[in-house]
């Protein structure tokens, strides 16, 4: 029983690094930080979020259509690292083959980007 | 100890049935039923990755991947249809969706 | 090489002039606006129409290492899901002008949907299977909330799409453990790793968990709970088109999918399809007493005929698969021209969803009143209408394969389903009318007249060729 508890022994040195240096960042920051806030500083960043204030508020709905838009480009991309790292290890008839089959796929993409394009899904206003 | 075949199963598992549960015992709010589903698809993910090494068959790995860009796509559309429901009845609670009942 | 990709190309011709179409008509529709609605239906229709053509056609074979099959299956429900999508395209069309919103995404959508069926029909491997059932679903949660400002097709929407995609969660993990247990993904290899090793419990685990998913995109019960709200809430067109093409490429991914990877265990998906079948059509007799909506109605009418189709699956020969896809399509036609009915009633401006706004429809439009009464017939199954004939083979092959006991309570609940089919007969022709009924648009009405007249009497003339063309489909797949 103490054996198969020692096979843990690990996570719990891990669980208690994580705390202890957690802790001590968060602490640090309070004792020591310097502390000088004036109205630049705490307004609005370019998000348009004030700087303290409640994290689980409403936003606009925008910020939502901004993120949809770009996470299916960037796992898109995801096809892109296997394809590029395998593409040259192949013969020669196979590598056209899964070239032209590439081009393909990313002329898809960007036929949906110019819908969204011309849809005036990425002007903000 | 060696970590086996059995325990990414029973890692996958144990996330997948989280993910169901919390698509049916949440009653408050439609985007966490986004994030189960997207939990419930990783977690399949986990079960690809791990047969994949354990039968040294790269098809698992490769649906994997089709399975990330697809979650994407379906949390895309998933967003869309939330953002329309929001704007017909400013609210995103689970109970509100019960105009059609029978 | 390149005469080896190019014979590649003409198989799957089908699929290309879909996806190619689908892009062109989004490009059109780009830069074109909304005046362009009308040229991206014409360029749709038209590439469904030359898509049916290819299939029917084509060159058959299978391509890309067993993941896509082109066969005398797919090429059956090929063409009759591009029919079917076709009259969708132009059922949205005229429906679009009405409520004067006309966007060219309707069709775009319907093409990639029928793209992602098309795939289901020809799926060999579980990749193409789960990438195909998404492609469709996704395309019809979108259209489901196609009409932005209304609340109840935003609602069908977002519960079509919580549920959808929890059942392709469930699919996916079925494939998951399929793909361990069996060792690969494509169904032919699966097919020998169970024939060699009997069918382990992980494989019987992962296959009732793909066939809860699959059974979900069909809606059978007791996986149907999205359709009678997605019926009511999504706009008629769309509930046309969802209703027809995609239960028959569930119904074929089913076939597909169970004789060609899972015939060895055959014995155990047999009896979960029983279970699902029985519920089935229990739930839809009975679930379909109580609604006032027209729409749902024909909802738990829907959940009641894959009962019945999947009994001619789980027979689990060549004349059930043949009895089901002669069931489907005759089904598609029947449950096209309801939708079509109801698209062509309105009063005051408002389409007629009560079956209680339906009284005195005989006075003020008899035509669409007898294509109701004749597609209720067809629906309730009464000789010599399609539906009965459609019944008739599914029931007969299910008593062959000695499933007679399954078969007899089917025959219950398609007589306790009559009750409310007669009492929407009763309603249009022996009931007082409360107001005058709109005129109906014209394409609906013909498609309406065309349908009706097609469950009866074309489909005597029909039933012979469908029947024929069935059973060469359901040869290909090599049961016995």
């Amino acid at each position: 029983m103490n054996a198969f508890l020692l096979q843990y022994l690990p996570i719990v040195i891990f669980f208690a690094i994580a705390t202890v240096l957690g802790l001590g960042f968060m602490i640090a920051a309070a004792v020591m930080a310097p502390s000088a806030p004036d109205a630049e500083k705490n307004s609005a960043y370019e998000c348009g979020f004030n700087a303290f204030d409640d994290a689980r508020m409403k936003f606009d709905v925008r910020f939502y259509l901004v993120s949809i838009l770009f996470i299916i480009f960037d796992l898109e991309v995801a096809f892109l690292f296997p394809w590029a790292v395998s593409l040259f290890g192949m013969p020669h008839d196979k590598m056209v083959y899964a070239f032209v089959s590439m081009m393909v796929f990313l002329g898809v993409l960007t036929v949906g980007f110019i819908y969204e394009w011309k849809k005036g899904a990425l002007e903000w206003e | 100890m060696t970590i086996g075949l059995a325990h990414y199963l029973a890692v996958a598992a144990i996330l997948f049935t989280i993910g169901v549960f919390g698509i049916f015992v949440n009653r408050k709010n439609v985007i966490v039923i986004l994030m189960s589903i997207e939990m419930i698809l990783l977690s399949v993910n986990i079960n690809f990755v791990a047969f994949s090494a354990y039968l040294h068959n790269i098809q698992g790995q490769i649906i994997a991947l089709f399975v990330l860009t697809v979650a994407a796509a379906e949390a895309a559309v998933g967003l869309a249809i939330l953002v329309t429901f929001f704007r017909n009845r400013g609210d995103i609670a689970v109970d509100d969706a019960s105009m059609m009942k029978g | 090489m390149m005469t080896d990709l190019s014979s590649a190309l003409m198989i799957c011709l089908p699929e290309l002039i879909l996806a190619v179409g689908a892009m062109l008509v989004l490009m059109l529709g780009a830069f074109g606006g909304e005046r362009s609605t009308g040229a991206a239906t014409m360029f749709s229709g038209a590439a469904l129409i030359a898509g049916a053509f290819a299939a029917a056609l084509g060159p058959h074979g299978t391509l890309f290492a067993g993941a896509f099959h082109m066969d005398q299956l797919a090429a059956y429900s090929k063409v009759a899901i591009y029919v079917a999508s076709a009259f969708a395209v132009v059922m949205g069309y005229g429906w679009m002008n009405r409520s004067n919103e006309r966007k060219f995404e309707y069709p775009v959508l319907i093409l990639l949907a029928t793209l992602g069926m098309s795939m289901m029909v020809s799926a060999g491997d579980l990749i193409s299977l789960y990438i195909s059932i998404e492609l469709q679903s996704l395309a019809l949660y979108i259209l489901a909330a196609f009409q932005r400002d209304d609340a109840r097709a935003s609602e069908a929407g977002l519960k079509y799409f919580v549920l959808g995609a929890l059942s392709s969660g469930i699919l996916l993990y079925g494939i998951s453990l399929v793909y361990g247990f069996a060792g690969s993904m494509g169904f032919t290899q699966i097919a020998h790793a169970i024939a060699a090793g009997g069918a382990n419990h992980g494989v019987v685990f992962g296959l009732v968990f793909l066939i809860c998913g699959v059974a979900f995109k069909a809606s059978a019960a007791p996986f149907h709970m999205w359709t009678p709200d997605v019926y009511e809430g999504a706009p008629t067109p769309v509930v046309a088109f969802v209703a027809a093409a995609p239960k028959l490429a569930a119904m074929v991914l089913f076939v597909r999918t169970l004789s060609m990877g899972f015939f060895g265990a055959h014995e155990q998906w047999a009896q979960v399809l029983l279970v699902i079948a029985v519920i089935s059509f229990v739930v839809g007799a009975f679930g379909g007493l109580m609604q006032r909506d027209v729409k749902r109605l024909l909802a738990y009418s829907s959940i009641a005929n894959i009962g019945y189709a999947l009994l001619g699956i789980a027979a689990g020969t060549q004349l059930g698969v043949q009895a089901m896809l002669v069931f489907m399509v005759l089904y598609m036609i029947d449950v096209t021209g309801f939708f079509a009915c109801l698209l062509a009633l309105a009063r005051n401006g408002r389409p007629i969803t009560q079956i209680s706004d339906l009284s005195g429809l005989k006075g003020s439009k008899p035509g669409i009143a007898l294509a109701i009464t004749a597609l209720s017939l067809s629906v309730l199954g009464m000789p010599p209408f399609s539906g009965f004939w459609a019944k008739f083979y599914v029931f007969k092959s299910a008593f062959d394969a000695g499933l007679w006991q399954i078969a007899i309570a089917g025959l219950v609940a398609s007589v306790v389903a009559a009750f409310y089919y007669l009492r929407m007969i009763k309603i249009m022709w022996f009931d007082a009318s409360p107001a005058p009924v709109d005129g109906s648009p014209s394409e609906a009405r013909w498609i309406a007249f065309a349908c009706a007249l097609f469950s009866f009497p074309v489909v005597l003339i029909a039933l012979h060729f469908l029947d024929q063309s069935a059973g060469l489909a359901a040869a290909s797949l090599g049961l016995h």
